[in-house]
């Protein structure tokens, strides 16, 4: 029996751009004056195949394109030369710290949450009770998100992400959320996602162990670039040795 | 063009829900909550009436209600335009987030301030039976000439939601220009009449807002046919200009992640 693929990527390439913002002045007079060297190549032609119901870590050393390439996979950034394929399958980025809108209610960010990653109202309100007893909010779900704490913030984010069931899941340096009782917790949610043998998902993370305990397979990103990728024994040993070399 | 249906269909739930809910924070911290959004044009509507009306001696007919109903709706297209030139930047937790068509915040900021003004109209129905104006079957034009400023708005603003991404001073720029067309749009005045020959002609003609705004008046408060013609027009080209700025978000939409 053949495997199903769930994301395929073929020739991945993106590029940062001096977008940056300009006066009126300044995007009149036109960008003659931005120089060459100002193109970033986060992601610089990598190639690969993410099997339904597998589950890819990555690893890499700041700003080699991990975050950019999850973010392509989310449909965030459109990637300026080759393909992403996620065969039709629901998306969700989970990262630290973003995604509120901070005047309105927990409550209600819940629900633009799930109506953005494409559920229907009743699917959200009926997920409700779960997500709020699983961030442990308290009565602050009531409460505009402005006000709460950085840690409160990140166990909604983390518990909005985890409850709703998406195909693919991709998560960003998030397993270390919240206090050490709450970090467990989500641990061994994120634990039970995975093993979830339906949903594919890409983790992002420095931490080895974790990426060992979790991963069928490891991709290790160098300046855009695959440098290895292949079993996680294998590939977190050499990573290892390169790191302090 | 499939796809924009296809999205509208998509995100339609949110874009309400976003909205209303947006509200509701707006209200949750004041005091008199939703009275603003009545005695906001209310006050400024008495501002102008004894300004206009009794120091500068105005005596058209119906003069507060005709004020009102000009007021209503260009706080409306002021509103949403302003808003639409920072709506990436001020969306920054959703856009970086989750992938969602851009032009979905604009069209969400636009059911909120039609709230908004749909609320206000409970006031001008008071003052329209308070002055004692006629009604007449002319009234229900007033449901294009609404759907007309609705359409140019919604042009507007996608094609100003683009640029405002990567302009940082186009803000400063809108609020001067919203500040000049104000004038312009003849919401203490009416343009025809009060704005010499052929200006006034012109001035309806090229500015699509005062010519709504004009039309409204007419069948509103007057009972007398809008120019049909120069409306059908402008619905085109609104029409027009909608398809522009949701191609033009389709295309850019992706690197605007990468500037905000």
């Amino acid at each position: 029996m053949k495997e199903e693929i769930a994301i395929s990527i073929q020739d991945l390439e993106i590029e940062y751009r001096n977008l940056t913002h300009m006066s009126i002045h300044q995007s009149i007079r036109g960008r003659k004056d931005r120089k060459k060297e100002d193109i970033i190549h986060a992601v610089n032609g990598i190639s690969f195949e993410v099997k339904k119901g597998e589950i890819l870590g990555i690893i890499g050393k700041n700003g080699s394109g991990k975050s950019t390439l999850l973010k392509a996979v989310a449909n965030i950034f459109q990637p300026d030369r080759g393909r992403i394929d996620t065969k039709g399958n629901r998306v969700s980025l989970m990262a630290i710290g973003v995604g509120f809108n901070n005047e309105i209610t927990g409550r209600e960010n819940i629900m633009t949450s799930g109506m953005l990653l494409g559920f229907s109202p009743e699917y959200a309100r009926e997920k409700m009770d779960e997500i709020i007893e699983f961030a442990e909010l308290g009565e602050f779900i009531d409460k505009p998100v402005r006000t709460y704490s950085s840690g409160m913030y990140s166990k909604l984010s983390f518990a909005i992400t985890a409850v709703l069931d998406t195909d693919i899941l991709l998560v960003d340096e998030v397993l270390s959320v919240g206090d050490a009782r709450f970090k467990k917790k989500s641990y061994n949610k994120m634990k039970e996602l995975i093993l979830d043998s339906e949903r594919t998902v890409m983790i992002v993370s420095h931490s080895i162990p974790t990426l060992k305990e979790l991963c069928n397979r490891v991709l290790w990103m160098h300046d855009g670039k695959i440098k290895m990728l292949g079993e996680p024994q294998a590939v977190l040993s050499e990573y290892e040795a390169f790191m302090s070399s | 063009m499939s796809r924009f249906f296809n999205d509208m269909k998509k995100y339609m739930y949110y874009c309400r829900y976003a909205a209303v809910t947006n509200l509701k924070a707006e209200v949750a911290n004041s005091y008199l909550n939703w009275i603003w959004w009545i005695l906001e044009p209310l006050c400024n509507m008495l501002v102008y009436y004894f300004v206009f009306g009794n120091l500068l001696g105005n005596t058209r007919q119906y003069y507060i209600v005709f004020i009102y109903s000009g007021l209503l709706m260009w706080n409306f297209y002021n509103r949403v335009v302003l808003y639409s030139v920072k709506a990436v930047r001020s969306n920054k937790g959703i856009v970086t987030r989750v992938y969602v068509p851009k032009y979905i915040l604009l069209l969400s900021n636009m059911i909120l301030n039609f709230i908004k003004m749909a609320i206000s109209c409970g006031v001008l129905v008071v003052l329209m039976i308070m002055q004692h104006v006629p009604v007449t079957p002319r009234l229900l034009y007033v449901i294009p000439i609404y759907a007309i400023l609705l359409l140019w708005t919604f042009a507007c603003g996608t094609i100003l939601l683009h640029f405002g991404v990567f302009v940082d001073d186009l803000t400063h720029a809108v609020t001067i220009l919203m500040n000049m067309l104000f004038f312009l749009t003849g919401i203490f005045y009416d343009v025809s009449t009060r704005i010499e020959a052929p200006f006034g002609q012109i001035l309806l003609t090229i500015n699509p807002v005062a010519l709504c705004i004009t039309s409204m008046r007419k069948v509103l408060l007057y009972g007398e046919n809008p120019d049909f013609l120069l409306l059908g027009i402008w619905m085109f080209i609104s029409i027009a200009l909608c398809c522009v700025g949701v191609k033009t978000i389709y295309k850019y939409e992706n690197s605007y992640v990468k500037v905000v």
